[in-house]
């Protein structure tokens, strides 16, 4: 939680609070406290000369020094400090604002100043570790305090914008991060709105056969959530829908849902399936990866929750021909609806977590792999497929060209991943050990098989992982180290050429089947997404969260949470993790009546302003519009950021930044 | 449109056919290849070698003398196109200017402009385009399943070339599609064709070629069309009896713009390439 978000102690709600004197007209009494850090200042900054100096400019009523300021006595020197020396402003001088920052205005804040009189000057980071020379550094240290007391001499007493929060979450995606996400916030007794683009939840784990390292069945442990998930009182599934468009601020967002059309009533529609069954329109079934086909009504799986199932209406051959209807026909509650529309919906929400997993990376990219010109060349998923009971072969191992149970079989590792050439450069962490265990379970399935492994690195670091390596090995699967640098047809064989690099030879491999384990990449549709919400990601299109180790499910954005593969490679175990963590945040934030956002936003003197619109062309945010009727310039506080691209826009001065006028950086200048 | 046109040696020796069939069509398509005055041996292989910089001089003194004709040095050979295109992007690296200073103050005349080294190919494609070559074919290759075979020196060092995807190029295939073939995608597009290797190693260079026109024909392919005189020559002349024929990419050309067969010099072939081409109907 930011400091801004922490209501204050004493006093109750803000705004209400009448202990501040305003201390505009007094003279400013400044304090300024100099940190050691231990040696981390104090090593290359000389913090005795520097306070001398600091205490003799004007103004300055206090100038100490601290071994730790950031230490409890070191904020009880800085209280002591404020009432003893009648301070009424604070400039403290340490590490970076990020660190330290709420610590300090906090403690101010308890010696009954207002916080944002508090400033701080990062003479560690921007001064200590980059400079070498003491006496170069020292005189640094000094401008960059006078900086910052010639800003706190400017900064007026605010108090932090308070919003209502609306304790609805939306969660986008609902494979297994989303459901656990959805179902642990709905169970502590918020409503949830879960949003799914496919037709039924369950996401890439249902096409799963069985998992590392137990080997249970991956549909016999997700089914019972997606159960729970599908009836769940608290729980608003979409499913078939995508989110359009999300406007709002953290704590009261609305989102715009589009409802695919699925040419079937859904409360009509009592799930028995005859349709499915009498339709003669056919189609390539994405959910088993090309290896069957599906009608053209249909539900991804018998499971399928909820248990409706949609039309496809590039395979409908009424809906491309006008004739047939045979499922209007067969239909015994006369559900079905040709003439059904995409729909949109309004859903308001106070948090939002994204769980859009993942795809696996177009192997267009490595053509000399041969995906799609040679037959018996599928991805990890595909035999997930060929494994699983429910898949096209009921789990029983069948090459796609003839339908033959292959005897050798030849799984690939880092297709795609760890390639900076043909690829992506980072490593997709899960396929080490799928691909051991995807060949354990085909040794299981055809007993005089031959399973073989190309790999660069095996990684196991997980509970239990090294460990079923070992199994793999142990029942005879035969790892070879090396690249593989071509896939290729001979007769009714799949020839792989790879290198040995522990025995120093070219390999060649006559493979009945080869099974690449295709790179993971973040899925196209939360990438839009993301974009669309202006979300950060990385230079891969992976969520990127506000800390990579302090705050890994939250975003830079408020109100926005992470959860899955979505925000970067995982399994199932820390995929789990991360959203029942992302739903945690969530109830913590709906633990609160009001959240509290940092007042140093822009402000507008409408007395100056045009209406010209600059600012709002310049916001990323949405926070500033100008209001038609008197054609000036409103900002929304509970949307802005504080960035302060609107004041730079504006070019009649009217907008500036709360706390970081014009003046007070004209001043900071004239006074480094 | 008048191109500076650079042919090599083998051009006028083995591959004549790769040489007169292009001359010819680029005429029946809208342009003309104006042979240099004068040129010298590219040097047949890029020297790598750090202090061999004699080794470039040969493809680095036809750049030079390229530059007084125009900015563009058009030719056909994969190999004399691999040397003169990475000879010409040495001359213009600003990290060997020492060398380039070296370089103009031996050949004594100045570089007059940096000249860009094109393929034939890469004047159908991009300067002439697709639909202007169709419109010009009188004879499609209807039914003609075709296997285009790059071998190494056309696509790679793709940083360099920066010709085509050096793993599954396509720009053979596009033109054999435009005229009429049916393009067959295989395996060993840009595997090794066993090169050198058929002076001393004939075993060696043997085994390679097989692999790649096995593996043509296992996808289909009723002929191969290369760019490469020593490809066409590997695959050509050590197939096994029966095997099926390697054309240079211009012949084909030559017969879909409506060259008469005298014109193809199908005599550069072995076996019987005129009857494969009449039991085709092309013929």
């Amino acid at each position: 939680m930011s400091e801004d978000q922490r209501p204050e102690r004493a006093g109750g709600a803000p705004g209400s609070g009448s202990r501040v004197p305003d201390p505009g007209p007094r003279p400013p009494r400044v304090g300024v406290f100099v940190c050691h850090c231990g040696i981390n200042i104090a090593g290359t900054v000389k913090v005795p000369e520097l306070v001398e100096r600091v205490a003799r400019i004007p103004g300055i009523a206090v100038a100490k020094d601290y071994q730790y300021c950031c230490s409890d006595p070191g904020q009880q020197m800085v209280r002591d400090a404020i009432k003893e020396h009648s301070l009424n402003r604070v400039v403290v001088a340490c590490c970076s604002p990020t660190l330290h920052e709420t610590t300090f205005r906090l403690a101010s804040e308890e010696a009954g100043l207002n916080r944002y009189l508090c400033e701080i000057a990062n003479i560690r980071e921007q001064c200590a570790w980059v400079t070498e020379d003491r006496d170069e550094a020292t005189d640094k240290a000094e401008s960059i305090i006078r900086m910052a007391i010639a800003r706190a001499v400017n900064d007026a007493p605010l108090e932090p914008v308070g919003v209502d929060v609306n304790k609805r979450a939306m969660v986008v995606g609902a494979g297994i991060a989303g459901i656990q996400a959805a179902l642990d916030i709905a169970n502590a007794g918020y409503e949830v709105v879960l949003v799914e683009k496919e037709p039924s939840i369950g996401g890439h784990m249902a096409q799963l056969s069985e998992t590392f390292p137990t080997l249970d069945c991956s549909q016999c442990i997700l089914t019972p959530r997606t159960v729970e998930a599908g009836r769940h009182p608290n729980i608003k599934l979409y499913s078939y829908s995508e989110v359009d468009a999300v406007s709002g601020y953290v704590g009261n967002f609305k989102a715009r849902i589009r409802q695919k059309p699925r040419y079937v009533d859904f409360d009509a529609c009592t799930g028995c399936g005859l349709c499915m069954e009498k339709c003669p329109g056919r189609a390539e079934s994405d959910f088993e990866r090309g290896l069957d086909k599906r009608k053209a009504i249909y539900r991804l799986l018998p499971q399928a929750v909820p248990n409706r199932p949609v039309i496809d209406p590039e395979a409908c051959i009424y809906l491309q021909k006008g004739k047939c209807g045979v499922c209007a026909k067969v239909c015994p509650t006369e559900a079905i609806r040709y003439d059904d529309e995409e729909k949109f919906v309004e859903e308001e929400v106070g948090a939002i977590v994204l769980a859009t997993g993942y795809e696996l990376i177009d192997p267009d990219k490595m053509p000399n792999y041969g995906v799609g010109r040679v037959p018996d060349v599928i991805d990890g998923l595909a035999f997930e497929r060929l494994l699983s009971a429910s898949g096209p072969t009921q789990g029983e191992v069948k090459r796609p060209s003839d339908g033959k149970a292959p005897k050798k079989v030849v799984f690939v590792q880092c297709a795609g991943s760890r390639d900076q050439e043909h690829g992506v450069p980072y490593c997709s962490k899960i396929c080490c050990m799928y691909t051991a265990k995807q060949a354990i379970l085909y040794k299981h399935r055809v007993h005089d098989g031959e399973a073989f492994v190309c790999y660069i690195d095996v990684r196991t670091p997980g509970k239990g992982f090294e460990e079923f390596y070992k199994r793999a090995t142990d029942e005879g699967v035969t790892y070879i180290r090396g690249k593989v640098s071509k896939i290729f047809r001979r007769g009714q064989k799949t020839v792989v050429w790879t290198t040995d690099t522990l025995a120093g030879k070219k390999v060649e491999l006559e493979a009945d089947l080869v099974v690449l384990a295709t790179a993971v990449v973040a899925n196209p549709d939360g990438v839009r997404l993301a974009k669309e919400l202006k979300l950060q990601l990385d230079e891969h299109g992976f969520q990127t969260e506000a800390h990579p180790k302090l705050r890994p499910v939250e975003t830079l954005t408020g109100g926005f949470f992470l959860a899955g593969v979505g925000q970067g490679p995982k399994d199932i175990p820390e995929t789990v993790a991360q959203a029942s963590a992302a739903a945690a945040k969530v109830m913590a934030m709906f633990g609160q009546d009001r959240l509290f956002h940092s007042p140093t936003t822009a402000s507008v003197d409408e007395e100056v302003c045009v209406g010209c619109g600059n600012c709002e062309q310049a916001c990323a945010y949405s926070a500033v519009e100008v209001d038609p009727k008197r054609r000036v310039a409103v900002v929304n506080v509970a949307l802005c950021e504080g960035c302060g691209a609107c004041a730079v826009a504006c070019p009649s001065g009217a907008m500036s930044h709360r706390n970081f006028s014009k003046k007070g950086v004209y001043e900071m200048v004239d006074r480094a | 449109m008048t191109y500076a046109y650079y042919p090599g040696c083998t051009l006028y020796t083995k591959a004549r056919s790769l040489d007169l069939c292009a001359r010819r069509a680029a005429d029946r398509v809208g342009f003309s290849l104006e042979e240099m005055p004068s040129w010298v041996c590219c040097g047949a292989i890029f020297n790598t070698a750090q202090d061999d910089f004699a080794a470039r001089l040969g493809a680095q003194r036809n750049l030079v003398w390229a530059s007084r004709l125009g900015d563009r040095l058009v030719t056909l050979c994969a190999a004399c196109y691999n040397v003169l295109k990475r000879a010409g992007a040495r001359l213009s690296d600003p990290a060997h200017a020492e060398e380039r200073e070296r370089v103009l103050q031996f050949l004594d005349e100045p570089y007059e402009r940096e000249v860009r080294v094109l393929h034939y190919l890469e004047v159908l494609k991009n300067d002439i385009g697709w639909d202007a070559v169709r419109e010009k074919t009188v004879k499609p290759l209807a039914g003609l399943k075709v296997a285009s075979y790059y071998g190494c020196l056309m696509v790679r060092p793709a940083e360099v070339l920066d010709f085509d995807d050096p793993e599954d190029p396509q720009v053979m295939d596009d033109l054999m599609r435009t005229i009429g073939a049916e393009p067959v995608t295989f395996d060993f597009k840009a595997e090794c064709c066993g090169g050198y290797l058929v002076v001393n190693r004939r075993d060696a260079a043997r085994d390679a070629s097989a692999k790649v026109l096995d593996n043509a024909k296992s996808w289909g392919a009723e002929a191969v069309v290369t760019t490469c005189p020593l490809c066409q020559y590997n695959l050509d002349r050590l197939r096994k009896p029966g095997g099926i024929p390697v054309f240079y990419f211009t012949q084909l050309l030559g017969l879909a713009l409506g060259m008469p067969k005298e014109e193809l010099g199908l005599d550069v072939n072995s076996g019987d390439p005129a009857g494969f081409l009449e039991k085709k109907g092309l013929l």
